[in-house]
């Protein structure tokens, strides 16, 4: 199961789970988000969160197969197909832009998903699934920190609160860490889905944090106080859990203790 | 929609030729991967995306401060190349001196028997067991090509990105803020977008290292290009369109 091995990932959730976790939660909480006042935003990022852990588990599917690159260079696709579909959507789509957003997301995902089984020729069976589903996380996942952020995805809020002033690359940066980075963290051939989908879990908390100090500018402290607090409690407990999870399949932990001194070395 | 796709049909294109320009470009910038960080492969030890996302996005912001000072797109596209090619050599230089003067390890090559450029014996330079170290001189050259064709190719995405939208009304001049310019944004972030998924897909053509124009996974550059012309010609329709509904809001 490590990169540059080939096979599918052992999985404990079956892939439709995930997928239907991200779908339907990213797409709640992002419609929440919008319905809701302000000071309920933060469904925005528990979308987001959710979609973060679709699209690790994605990766993670994917890159079992071995990329014949890093595991980072797949979670930038995913956020860069994310941006192109999510602004677009947004642009055309009005009150149904998230929808439409993901839908141009997987078409996108699965063109570039065949041009790089077919043309390319990286021979990996679920590349054209596995890109749709990473660039549909990825757009859901910027739709969701954008929410957080704007209040509501009417395209003028977004461009004028997250675009223009250039949030949008904050967020590029810590939604695409949230899909790549528990992959690249968790492989080898110790690798546990719970492990690494908790990670997942970690990361989108994290960045549901910072995109709560940013949401302060539109929503007033009040907003992002709750927006922070969530993500703290969030980010709390799965990092908790994720812990555990390490204790668990480790061998042993044991304490190292401090560094010695300069006298007991001798 | 259609229509305004049709009156854009031509920056489409310079969008699409941008995507194509930077997706072989990247085939040429030495990306050793996680190999050459630990001196076991020639190149810089990072992946491509980081190098050429690095190197692209400096071209795509000095592109665009010559874009607050002048129309002229030759001129647009020359600041852009400069860019990535002064991050990408400094980059290249900085990395040559931690092999030579931290690792200790000469700069050679294992795909060729002598460096092209300055006819140097490469073989007996590479340790054992590896594939070659740090960065000798035909990779800098190649590098130094690679950056300036990714820069080339973000400037011209960006600069099509712009010309979209002043064709309807929008204004990308200098503001007084720093921040606030809707179509800056938007199509800089399009810009960021159409670059790393054409920065991903050559990635993969190479299977994730490569040493410059003379390493023989080089020749494999047409299946990229085709692959980021359609995947950029897609891009472009969609940001074309995101582009246009700016004008409304």
């Amino acid at each position: 199961m490590s990169v540059g091995g080939s096979g599918g990932a052992a999985s404990g959730y079956p892939a439709q789970t995930i997928i239907a976790l991200g779908v339907i939660g990213g797409l709640i909480g992002i419609y929440l988000g919008d319905f809701m006042p302000a000071a309920y935003s933060f469904f925005g990022g528990i979308g987001a969160i959710c979609a973060t852990v679709w699209g690790a588990d994605a990766v993670r599917r994917v890159a079992s197969y071995g990329l014949g690159t890093g595991v980072p260079s797949i979670g930038m696709l995913a956020l860069g197909m994310g941006t192109v579909a999510a602004l677009f959507g947004l642009s055309v789509g009005g009150f149904a832009g998230p929808i439409v957003a993901f839908i141009v997301a997987v078409i996108i995902g699965i063109v570039i998903g065949a041009l790089s089984n077919r043309v390319i020729g990286m021979g990996i069976p679920i590349m054209e699934q596995a890109m749709a589903e990473i660039a549909g996380a990825g757009t859901l996942v910027i739709l969701g920190l954008s929410v957080v952020i704007a209040g509501s995805f009417d395209y003028s809020a977004v461009v004028h609160n997250v675009v223009a002033t250039g949030y949008i690359a904050l967020i590029f940066i810590i939604g695409g860490m949230g899909i790549l980075h528990p992959f690249n963290a968790s492989l080898g051939p110790d690798e546990r889905q719970d492990r690494t989908l908790v990670l997942a879990v970690e990361k989108g908390a994290i960045a549901l944090i910072i995109v709560g100090f940013v949401s302060s500018l539109n929503e007033g402290l009040m907003a992002a106080g709750v927006n922070i607090l969530i993500g703290i409690i969030i980010w709390y407990v799965a990092f908790m859990k994720h812990y555990a999870l390490i204790k668990r399949d480790a061998y042993q932990v044991v304490g190292t203790g401090l560094l010695p001194s300069a006298e007991e070395l001798q | 929609m259609i229509e305004g796709i049709m009156a854009n049909i031509l920056w489409m294109i310079l969008i699409t030729l941008g995507g194509a320009l930077i997706s072989w470009g990247v085939h040429f910038v030495p990306v050793g991967g996680a190999p050459a960080a630990m001196a076991q492969a020639t190149g810089v030890g990072t992946g491509t995306v980081q190098l050429a996302a690095g190197a692209g996005l400096t071209g795509l912001v000095s592109a665009g401060f010559m874009m607050n000072v002048t129309e002229n797109l030759p001129l647009i596209l020359a600041s852009g190349a400069v860019g990535a090619m002064i991050m990408i050599s400094v980059t290249m230089i900085v990395a040559t001196w931690v092999y030579v003067y931290g690792v200790g390890c000469v700069p050679s090559s294992a795909k060729v028997k002598t460096d092209p450029i300055t006819k140097y014996r490469q073989d007996i330079y590479v340790s054992q067991g590896t594939e070659g170290h740090g960065i000798p001189t035909v990779s800098f050259v190649s590098g130094v090509i690679g950056a300036a064709l990714g820069g080339i190719g973000g400037g011209l995405v960006y600069y099509s990105l712009i010309k979209v939208g002043t064709s309807i009304g929008l204004t990308a001049g200098v503001t007084p803020d720093v921040v606030g310019n809707s179509l800056v944004g938007v199509a800089a972030m399009f810009a960021i977008g159409i670059f790393l998924v054409n920065a991903v897909i050559p990635s993969y053509n190479i299977g994730g290292t490569i040493e410059g124009f003379h390493d023989p996974k080089w020749k494999k550059w047409p299946k990229a290009v085709i692959s980021s012309l359609i995947a950029s010609l897609l891009c472009a329709i969609v940001a074309v369109v995101a582009i246009l509904q700016l004008g409304g809001i």
